[in-house]
């Protein structure tokens, strides 16, 4: 018997692990929250390696693309050359600060449990889409959280460790985010696909939705707030038969190149709460205010408020437009 | 069980670059797959249930930075580890030119897999095109990585005193 194990190890070894694994996989198929004992240990083993390699990726490819940006110039004079330099110096420190007082901006219309993260790495595989960030349960991070940033919803925390978390992506196809169109209120579950992009589903047939619609949270999900900005309605398709039609919906964010996101460790509802707020102060600008309409795309007119749905509030909710609350 | 050590810190290693630098180049969405390299590695040098382990972990470990899906990949090493120990039973593997088909072909094999258990299990809408116009370009780029890898895994062996 033990000469037939030894023998053997390798097809017996070989049959317990695929099984093991697709346990794992019927375990977890479908599921939000994954059952994953050395999920969380791996995630906090490899986060100081991928904060360093990240950093220093960021200032190799920083350099290159200085140097690449200089080669162009190499024709010109030293005078110029050193314009040039100090020219993209300093844009470069302009594009940073707008880029972050951005964030800083749309920060600050949010309540104050909001955790600051950095991206440190990406999906291992080209099929899923997640991201990974150098902040953890130690700093609040929790599973199933809402991240988003100034351009609107990236995703929700899939895992958690001490000091490390994975988000999974609108884009992943495991994602799926209660929805409003802007302009007539029709709902829908924007979900993202292998491929990559992401669609509205489950819009009733009868309801209005074109392509150029702009695409929110509708709250209702208990992971965003209300009015987030998701994307943009790309194309409509409705076929001739079916209760429901899909929407094409174009991120708002560029996930390639995230490299700082906002966590929101607060409750949806609370959330809700401080954006309205915030815009009620809003309302009435004092003189020194910053112009955030400026800085804002216009909202498209909408449709004056219906009969609210079952489980929405009758209360309307103020989206956030990429530099805050929009004005009512 | 040396070797299962060697290869698991150079999988950290791999993953490390998956998920941070490779990015970062050109062809992103095509990347060199590090751990189907250090899986056939396994299958054609650790004959026994610490290779299977090892098969396993590297493919949970890919698992816990991809998706949010557990078992895919540890499935679809644990497969070719079999196949290619299979493989090397019967077919002389001891020199460069059969590495680099055998990756080739378990990188093909480990892409049909995970697309074969995500399209069944997970979702029916699996985009099989774009899966048929890549995989044959990541299985190149795998077979055409092996010789270095495996170089470097063998060196690595030799510091560790392994042989």
């Amino acid at each position: 018997m033990l000469e037939f194990l030894r023998r053997n190890q390798v097809l017996l070894g070989s049959g317990v692990f695929l099984s093991l694994s697709l346990a794992l996989l019927v375990v977890n198929r479908g599921g939000t929250r994954r059952f994953d004992p050395l999920g969380a240990v791996f995630l906090e083993l490899l986060r100081p390696l991928q904060s360093v390699t990240a950093q220093a990726t960021r200032e190799v490819s920083s350099v290159w693309t200085r140097y690449v940006g200089l080669l162009n110039a190499e024709a010109e004079n030293r005078r110029l050359r050193d314009r040039l330099r100090a020219l993209e110096a300093e844009h470069h420190r302009d594009a940073e600060n707008r880029r972050l007082s951005h964030l800083l901006d749309f920060k600050s219309h949010l309540p104050s449990q909001v955790v600051t993260a950095r991206v440190i790495g990406r999906d291992a595989s080209e099929i899923f889409q997640t991201l990974i960030l150098d902040r953890g349960e130690r700093d609040g991070v929790k599973p199933a959280m809402a991240v988003v940033c100034a351009e609107g919803v990236i995703g929700r925390i899939a895992q958690s460790s001490p000091h490390a978390s994975r988000v999974l992506l609108l884009s992943d196809h495991n994602s799926g985010v209660d929805a409003l169109v802007q302009r007539t209120r029709a709902r829908g579950i924007v979900e993202g696909a292998l491929s990559g992009s992401c669609s509205m589903k489950y819009i009733k047939r009868g309801d209005e939705v074109q392509a150029g619609d702009v695409v929110v949270t509708s709250g209702l999900d208990g992971i965003f707030p209300k009015g987030i900005l998701i994307g943009r309605v790309s194309s409509v398709s409705r076929k001739d038969v079916g209760l429901y039609q899909v929407a094409d919906v174009v991120p708002a964010v560029d996930f390639a190149k995230l490299e700082e996101v906002l966590v929101l460790a607060s409750a949806p509802e609370q959330v809700n709460e401080a954006i309205e707020a915030a815009a009620r102060a809003k309302a009435t600008p004092e003189p020194t205010a910053t112009p955030v309409a400026a800085l804002t795309p216009t909202p498209l007119p909408r449709k004056p408020a219906a009969t609210p749905r079952r489980g929405e509030s009758r209360r309307e909710a103020v989206p956030v437009t990429p530099s805050g609350p929009a004005r009512p | 069980m040396g070797l299962l050590s060697l290869v698991m810190i150079t999988a950290v290693l791999g993953v490390l670059l998956q998920t941070t630098v490779l990015h970062l180049l050109p062809l992103a969405s095509i990347m060199p797959d590090f751990v189907v390299i250090l899986c056939v590695y396994l299958a054609l040098h650790e004959h026994s249930v610490a290779g299977t382990l090892g098969a396993f972990l590297l493919g949970y470990f890919t698992d816990s930075f991809s998706g949010n899906v557990l078992g895919l990949h540890a499935f679809a090493m644990s497969l070719v580890f079999l196949l290619v120990y299979l493989l090397a039973r019967q077919l002389w593997m001891d020199n460069v030119v059969a590495n680099v088909a055998v990756v080739f072909v378990a990188s093909l094999l480990k892409a049909l897999a995970v697309a074969f258990l995500v399209a069944v299990c997970l979702s029916a809408d699996y985009p099989w095109n774009h899966l048929f116009s890549t995989v044959w370009i990541e299985a190149a780029i795998a077979a055409l990585f092996s010789p270095v890898v495996f170089s470097l895994l063998d060196a690595g062996r030799r510091m560790w005193g392994l042989d």
